[in-house]
């Protein structure tokens, strides 16, 4: 009959120790989400020719901005003169990806998955008539692996697209072809099921004969 | 009585010490045994007032704990939510108002981030930024060890601003990551890979949330002092039918059955009283046709004998007539008349005797005392008696005065000599000497002894008993069966005392202790 007494005694007293114990002082939380990201201005160009993308040290990719000096270096770059929007140097943003991770880059601890190429020529873009951009290539393209792909991809894709919304189709040296969106938009409408940039590669023809 | 040792003990209720001499007045000794006495003490610590007041402390705690333990935190929860939304967002805002190269450059970052850190809202923070392979902050280590791996995570894997609470070494801290993004045409927008951590100690949050809790706390034990108040006021209030009920159960203990309560109210303690005063009505009821029922057997005896006397004298008148003749007639004849007459004499006797105790119930005995000397009173008895023959030893020393009733201390005597001749062995002895009383009064003894087999232990607490047969195997006594219950009231009378043992070397003996002088005790 004691231990009844103190039981519910006990049982009446353990509620408010309880709410007493549970919450003094600040305690820790999970990872709450508050709010969108951040929107910042990048630089050093804020008009800028071009965005390449490399290689992060978690495999992720990123874009870097470039400028390309008004030397009129290359006969088909031409001025935005008119039009909606004009390619001003898919080719050369193109190039200058191929020429992998400048200084400042690789001070920042970025990388290419492509192998360092300095031919100045063989890289052509151009626009389909259906919308696609395609792209020709002065290599191998059976040799890369996905991530070069996707920085071949998005690369042209953000040279010919300010938003970057095309359906790039790649042909290498070897008739090796790869099609795909890049798909970092965060703004992108159709992420459909493809979000991250899955290349479609497909070899359209037996190595040999080169269309 | 009790050994009293209730001083300076408080009575169960906590009221006054009860006066125990008024309530028993004799014959309390072994009412109350010591473990009682432990346990009402045990009993108090656990009273009802104790219960009572702990409950409602109780209750008072509980809503007063409760309603500050909400109430405090729902302030810090509010607190916290304030201080945590101001600082997101002011970060987003002072991220979002600076320009950041792309790629990261490792110079001059820092100074960004001292810039940033500096405007950082409700309190300065810390401002970290992580790119590629790029670990920089606006204070001493690059790298900070308060960011948890989730938070990282949470940060890379979905371009939201979000936060973290970190308490580290008793010291809490808000972890903001905040991604960076940048529009590259009128829609898209692309991650720069860039993300910024800012991290702030709550050390005001704490204190403030500290200043709640001592509120809470402050405003919760004044309210366990006023419930005190309440919860004694309740306790009273029940108590005091408590203490009612217990002070009348002790009052109709001592007798005075027509004890009732005031019945008030309609509640429980008011049933409980009201049945209380039902039970003592019936109680009373009973106990006085009890008594009316004995009164009325006493009168009945004493009408009887009183009926039996007129014909038992004529008897007795023939009798001894009869017995005069009786050598005249042939021998059986002449038994059967003596047979007759004894047999009369015997009943007259105990008519007499139940007479006499009749007047004892009746409480119609009175006592005329006169001044003698006790030797001669009893020699006087046993002449009268004829117990002059040896049978009977005497030591009375000479000079005793005393002051009785002649007539009944010839009675007591009488009684237990003959009781001694009738059951004992002889020779009897009877002694007389002065003593002296517990409780100071000078007394005359009187001790009859005998040489016979004594008495039985087993019949010693009846010896007095009317119509106590010692021998159980002796249907038939030679007396009247009353004689030692007269001696007994007769000594009582005398305000004296007798008692039955045995002698350590054999028999039994009487011993009578009347006062020298019973005078003056009114009837």
């Amino acid at each position: 009959m004691r231990h009844g007494h103190v039981r519910r005694w006990a049982l009446a007293a353990a509620p408010v120790g309880a709410l007493l114990l549970a919450g003094c002082g600040i305690q820790g939380t999970g990872v709450v989400e508050a709010g969108g990201p951040a929107s910042v201005r990048v630089g050093p160009d804020p008009d800028f020719d071009a965005l390449l993308f490399f290689r992060l040290p978690d495999g992720e990719l990123t874009p870097v901005v470039r400028s390309f000096p008004p030397a009129n270096a290359f006969p088909d770059e031409y001025e935005q003169t008119g039009g909606p929007v004009l390619p001003r140097s898919p080719e050369r943003a193109v190039l200058a990806l191929l020429a992998g991770p400048a200084k400042e880059d690789e001070a920042a601890g970025l990388s290419t998955s492509l192998p360092r190429t300095t031919t100045a020529g063989g890289v052509r873009v151009r626009s389909a008539a259906d919308g696609r951009v395609l792209v020709n290539l002065p290599l191998a393209l059976g040799a890369l692996d996905a991530t070069a792909v996707r920085q071949l991809i998005c690369t042209a894709a953000y040279s010919k697209d300010r938003d970057g919304r095309v359906t790039v189709l790649v042909k290498g040296r070897d008739g090796v072809t790869a099609t795909g969106i890049c798909g970092l938009d965060l703004n992108g409408e159709d992420p459909g099921p493809t979000p991250t940039a899955v290349a479609t590669r497909g070899r359209t023809a037996p190595p040999g004969p080169t269309p | 009585m009790s050994p009293a040792p209730t001083a300076g003990v408080p009575a169960p209720d906590g009221g006054s010490p009860v006066h125990d001499g008024a309530e028993h007045p004799e014959g309390g000794g072994g009412r109350r045994d010591p473990g009682g006495r432990r346990r009402a003490r045990w009993s108090w610590a656990f009273g009802l007032r104790t219960r009572l007041t702990l409950a409602f402390l109780l209750v008072a705690a509980v809503s007063a704990g409760t309603t500050a333990a909400l109430t405090y935190r729902e302030a810090r929860s509010a607190l916290l939510q304030t201080a945590q939304d101001t600082a997101v967002s002011s970060f987003r805002d002072e991220v979002r108002q600076t320009g950041f190269p792309m790629p990261l450059q490792a110079e001059g970052i820092e100074g960004v981030l001292r810039d940033i850190a500096r405007k950082g809202r409700p309190h300065p923070w810390v401002a970290f930024a992580e790119y590629g392979s790029i670990r920089a902050s606006s204070g001493t280590s690059p790298v900070s060890g308060v960011i948890t791996p989730q938070l990282r995570r949470a940060a890379r894997a979905n371009p939201h601003g979000s936060f973290q609470r970190v308490v580290k070494d008793g010291v809490p801290y808000l972890t903001i990551a905040m991604p960076t993004v940048f529009p590259t045409g009128p829609e898209g927008v692309l991650p720069t890979g860039l993300v910024l951590y800012a991290v702030m100690r709550m050390t005001d949050e704490q204190i403030n949330v500290e200043a709640l809790l001592t509120a809470a706390r402050d405003g919760a034990l004044p309210g366990l002092v006023v419930a005190l108040l309440p919860g004694l006021l309740a306790a009273r209030s029940v108590l005091r039918p408590v203490r009612e009920l217990r002070r009348a159960a002790r009052s109709m203990g001592s007798g005075r059955l027509d004890t009732r309560i005031q019945v008030r109210g309609g509640d429980e303690l008011a049933d409980l009283a009201r049945t209380f005063n039902e039970s003592a009505e019936q109680l009373e009821h009973s106990v006085r046709e009890l008594r009316q029922a004995e009164a009325r057997a006493r009168r009945f005896a004493s009408d009887v004998s009183h009926e039996l006397r007129t014909p038992l004298a004529g008897m007795l008148a023939v009798t001894e007539v009869l017995d005069e003749d009786a050598g005249r007639l042939d021998p059986d004849t002449a038994r059967a008349v003596r047979l007759i007459s004894s047999e009369t004499g015997k009943l007259a006797g105990l008519v007499e005797d139940l007479m006499e105790i009749s007047r004892f119930d009746a409480r119609a005995a009175e006592l005329n005392t006169d001044e003698l000397d006790a030797a001669e009173a009893v020699r006087k008895t046993l002449e009268n008696r004829h117990w002059t023959d040896g049978r009977v030893r005497t030591e009375l020393p000479e000079g005793i005065r005393v002051r009785l009733d002649p007539r009944r201390f010839d009675v007591v005597v009488a009684n237990l000599v003959g009781n001694a001749l009738r059951h004992g062995g002889t020779p009897v002895t009877v002694r007389l000497r002065r003593g002296t009383g517990s409780d100071g009064v000078p007394l005359l003894v009187t001790e009859v002894a005998d040489n016979g087999p004594g008495i039985r232990p087993e019949a010693l607490p009846h010896i007095f008993d009317r119509f106590y047969k010692a021998d159980a195997a002796r249907t038939r006594s030679e007396g009247s069966g009353l004689g030692l219950a007269i001696t007994l009231e007769n000594v009582r009378l005398h305000r004296g005392t007798v008692r039955a043992g045995n002698r350590p070397e054999g028999g039994a003996v009487f011993t009578v202790e009347i006062p020298l002088h019973t005078e003056g005790d009114g009837r």
